[in-house]
């Protein structure tokens, strides 16, 4: 994790805006940010702040208008299948056993069929989930989808794993506890991740960096170092300086609506 | 309380066929109908009886063509549902000239293959095929554009080839669509056969429902019409239970959803 060492991923002043109704409509403005190896970032920001178009541009579905993405040390700008991926639904194929799932997600990074399948069902065991491997989806909880869905994201080798808002549709409860099971995961894993939230304390608890983005078109605001050792506890929140953090980030968000507003 | 409503969902239509079939019986004695006009049940049956290995060999050629049209038509439509949803401005440059061949009357085509392809079997398939083809190729293209939108950005956004995405996503998503489509084409094809043997054949219950209408013997007609209807109910039955067999993902209505908890 030194400095010097090369980002797994970079964004360099990527711009992209869309037409609506005949006018162009700004949603990135100049983002420029960063993931080294290993390292969890969380980009924070309003709804509406274009983080889903980032996600677009970086997985390579969509093009951006100006600056370029660079994966693994390599421009990548406008290609697909350089990172891995863990949306807000669990999207997992309804047709497909759990462990089918996790293993045809494997075979797309270019994985073996059989070395898939040996993965996918010994991950599910060391999850818990090893007694509904050959099940539909259906029958798990929403929690334990988003689970099946992580590990799914985790499994396949490529650079990122970019994480948008996963657990925006689960009850505080599971949310928490997601969490907490996520940290221990990834801290064991240690992947380089790029995730989306709009929850501070869940900004704060899982990552090292944090980029605070302005409304749309988003700009990155501020970068934030979080200065909490690794391993991290579940409940880092109880900490003053955690607070602290908590406010400044919040009256950066809401700066950041104002100065909006104010145009 | 499920095998309650089982029952009543078996008895009701069941009850409901056995009443008509006894006043039909009812009043054929009672009016003292004609028999040629309409036969009583009781004597279509006993006419069914003595005809048996007649109707039964008829039938079995009329369920073999039957099968082989719509294999033939399902393959096609499969096929032209695939060309369609893979190669763009296909469906729009063929469209036109599909819908035509839906539009002209069995009646008047069936004559016409047969001056172009002679008595055989080929303007028969023919027939099927343009019958059979139609149905599962339309309900399935609808299908294949019809995958989940979060499931196809979440390929994209893993890079899946489209090969992974037709065969991940989108196959098994139109499979409801293509039963929905196979078991029209189950119950159309069987009506198709019928036509084609009527036009020309010198075997099948068309033809034997042909010869029985020319000599108004009308308990042969009747006996033929009850092998064609309980013929396109078995064909339906298959379809579904194919569907049954092949949909076997979806969660059922009566279990309890997302039992078991995080």
């Amino acid at each position: 994790m030194s400095e010097l060492a090369e980002p797994k991923l970079e964004l360099q002043a990527v711009s992209k805006s869309y037409v609506r109704d005949k006018r162009p409509y700004p949603v990135l403005d100049r983002i420029s940010l960063h993931v080294r190896e290993g390292e969890f970032v969380t980009l924070i920001g309003p709804s509406g702040s274009g983080k889903s178009t980032l996600f677009r541009l970086i997985g390579g579905v969509e093009r951006p208008d100006e600056g370029t993405v660079r994966i693994g040390g390599r421009e990548t700008t406008g290609e697909r299948g350089h990172i891995s991926y863990m949306p807000q639904q669990a999207s997992l194929f309804p047709w497909m056993s759990v462990a089918a799932n996790i293993s045809s997600a494997l075979t797309t990074a270019g994985v073996g069929a059989a070395e898939a399948a040996r993965l996918a069902s010994q991950w599910l065991e060391r999850i818990g989930l090893g007694d509904v491997a050959k099940e539909y989806p259906h029958v798990l909880s929403g929690g334990m989808q988003q689970r099946v869905s992580f590990l799914r994201a985790l499994l396949m080798p490529r650079d990122v794993m970019c994480l948008d808002e996963p657990f925006a549709a689960l009850d505080a409860l599971t949310r928490a506890d997601m969490q907490a099971w996520l940290l221990d995961l990834w801290e064991a894993e240690r992947r380089s991740v790029l995730f989306v939230t709009h929850s501070i304390e869940e900004a704060l608890t899982l990552s090292d960096r944090l980029y605070v983005l302005s409304r749309g078109p988003a700009r990155v605001l501020r970068e934030i170092a979080v200065p909490f050792p690794r391993p991290r506890r579940a409940d880092v929140w109880k900490e003053p300086a955690f607070v602290r953090l908590k406010e400044e980030v919040l009256e950066l968000l809401q700066k950041g609506a104002e100065a909006e507003h104010a145009l | 309380m499920a095998s309650k409503t089982g029952w009543r969902r078996a008895l009701l239509p069941a009850g409901t066929l056995v009443l008509f079939v006894l006043v039909w019986e009812a009043c054929c004695r009672l009016l003292r109908v004609d028999p040629w006009i309409l036969p009583a049940p009781s004597s279509i049956a006993r006419h069914m009886a003595e005809d048996a290995p007649r109707l039964a060999g008829q039938l079995w050629f009329t369920l073999r063509l039957a099968l082989k049209g719509v294999g033939l038509g399902v393959a096609f439509g499969v096929a032209a549902a695939l060309l369609f949803h893979l190669i763009p401005g296909v469906r729009a440059a063929l469209s036109p000239i599909i819908i035509i061949t839906q539009n002209i009357p069995l009646i008047a085509l069936g004559p016409l293959l047969i001056v172009w392809f002679g008595f055989g079997l080929l303007p028969k398939l023919i027939l099927l095929v343009l019958v059979c083809f139609f149905p599962v190729a339309w309900s399935m293209l609808a299908g294949l554009g019809q995958a989940e939108p979060h499931l196809r950005e979440y390929l994209a956004m893993i890079g899946a080839s489209r090969w992974e995405v037709l065969r991940r996503l989108e196959l098994p998503a139109s499979l409801p669509s293509f039963f929905t489509g196979l078991k029209l084409t189950a119950t159309y094809s069987v009506t198709a056969v019928i036509v084609a043997e009527w036009l020309g054949a010198s075997e099948g219950i068309g033809h034997y429902l042909v010869l029985k209408s020319k000599g108004y013997d009308t308990e042969g007609v009747f006996s033929a019409l009850i092998c064609i209807v309980a013929l396109a109910l078995a064909f339906y039955g298959a379809a579904a239970l194919l569907e049954r067999l092949a949909i076997r993902w979806r969660p059922r209505r009566t279990a309890p959803q997302g039992g078991k908890s995080a």
